[in-house]
């Protein structure tokens, strides 16, 4: 696919320019410093990782570089450059940054440099020894004539995007990694709610039981009448019987039961006791178990009462 | 355009924001199994005490059990009214140990106890008895 965006050539003399569209930057040996090696590294990747190495002491300090690194035959060329730099003169020449799509070097058209490009009134590209060179046109003999037009067929597959590299914070394969590591964590956390909206638990599989087996119990109001009426059932009935247990303790020798009486609300039993020691101990366990007792006038009897 | 700058960012925030998303959906999906699992587990108590209590209260067989019991003692002791799941029973002239057995065989049986009357003469007691099921 061809590139269909126009590729303006950057130097220092050039004019200022105006842009309505988004376009290709190609830089002059001006922004950059070249050197070319032959190192013994297979992949690009590990050439670029040697770079700064080799710029050693040929760059300004305190600035912040970048590299671009490629194979040309048995040679490997680096290219350093200061990404601040650029666009500040980029700026100063009316580009706005966020209309530089790409970044190339004219080191990279080598190929394309078989003459002498014109720049401006009095300098000219041209390469030299396999390196394109920005020279004053009066060093040039007269047998090299500017001949090079510049254009878009200067355009290098590979280039540099201007702001990812100056603006983002983080870069490319940064921000791949951590989206791919994101996006583990979102699969794991898909998958396990998945997991839970899809697959019922464990008490809902006995419930589907218990509704399948008592269909009559399915609807939760219906249940809770029905279980509402048997719980008062069940705590009265209960309470009635433990009463009467109760009460059954208090028969021992020297008691007689006279007569027990169970209505709705109360329990009521006369106990005929044989002596007032023996009165004593109902009227002591009748308290223990609260139940109220009184005593039958003129006699060691006694009345125990209590309310369900 | 300018959200071009940002576009590492944006790929970074993109997969954040999914992230974020399916973190709701889990946590939201967490949250639900956790009210489905309660809600369960309470219909799952209620039904199970429901059929335990109707198992006891409602028990078809206790028309049966309680037939029996007025054949503890002689027919001549025994007024036996049943009228539908309700009992009126008069007993008289019943020993100690009659008594205490009829009783006994009453209150192990699931009934509504309404109304319970003992009453010693002598030596030997009357029983009046009101119960339904």
């Amino acid at each position: 696919m061809g590139n269909t965006k126009a590729l303006i050539l950057v130097h220092h003399a050039m004019e200022r320019v105006f842009l309505s569209d988004t376009v290709n930057i190609m830089l002059t040996a001006e922004f950059y410093t070249l050197k070319k090696e032959r190192i013994p590294v297979k992949y690009t990747y590990q050439a670029k990782a040697i770079a700064p190495s080799l710029f050693d002491g040929l760059l300004e300090e305190g600035q912040d570089y970048e590299y671009m690194v490629w194979k040309e035959e048995d040679e490997w060329t680096f290219i350093a450059y200061d990404v601040a730099q650029i666009a500040t003169f980029l700026e100063s020449k009316g580009f706005a940054l966020s209309q530089v799509a790409k970044i190339f070097f004219v080191q990279q058209s080598l190929a394309l440099f078989d003459g002498v490009m014109p720049l401006g009134e009095d300098k000219a590209l041209l390469a030299i020894d396999s390196v394109v060179v920005l020279l004053p046109l009066v060093v040039l003999p007269e047998s090299q004539k500017p001949s090079l037009v510049f254009s878009n067929r200067f355009t290098p597959k590979k280039g540099v995007s201007l702001q990812s590299t100056h603006h983002s914070l983080l870069s490319f394969p940064q921000s791949l990694t951590l989206a791919i590591l994101l996006s583990v964590f979102t699969m794991i956390f898909a998958f396990d709610a998945y997991t839970l909206t899809h697959l019922g638990g464990e008490e809902e599989e006995i419930l589907l039981q218990l509704e399948e087996e008592y269909p009559k119990l399915i609807s939760p109001t219906r249940r809770k009448s029905i279980l509402a009426k048997y719980q008062k059932i069940d705590k009265q009935e209960r309470q009635k019987r433990d009463k009467i247990k109760l009460l059954s303790s208090m028969i021992f020798k020297g008691v007689t039961l006279s007569s027990l009486s169970l209505e709705k609300d109360t329990i009521k039993a006369s106990f005929s006791c044989e002596n007032s020691k023996v009165s004593q101990r109902i009227k002591a366990l009748a308290k223990k178990h609260h139940f109220k007792s009184r005593s039958i006038s003129g006699s060691h009897d006694l009345i125990v009462e209590g309310s369900l | 355009m300018n959200w071009q700058r940002y576009i590492n960012e944006l790929i970074v925030l993109g997969a954040f924001l999914l992230l974020l998303g399916a973190f709701f959906y889990k946590n939201t999906a967490l949250n639900a199994q956790a009210n489905a699992g309660s809600k369960s587990k309470e219909s799952i108590a209620q039904i199970q005490e429901t059929v335990a209590l109707k198992e006891i209260w409602a028990d078809k067989k206790t028309s049966k059990k309680l037939a029996k019991i007025p054949k503890l003692v002689s027919a001549s002791k025994v007024k036996w009214r049943k009228k539908g799941k309700k009992i009126e029973a008069k007993f008289q002239n019943l020993t100690a140990r009659e008594l205490n057995n009829i009783v006994s065989k009453i209150f192990n049986l699931a009934v509504e106890i309404k109304q319970l009357k003992i009453q010693k003469k002598a030596l030997l007691y009357d029983m009046e008895f009101k119960c339904k099921w």
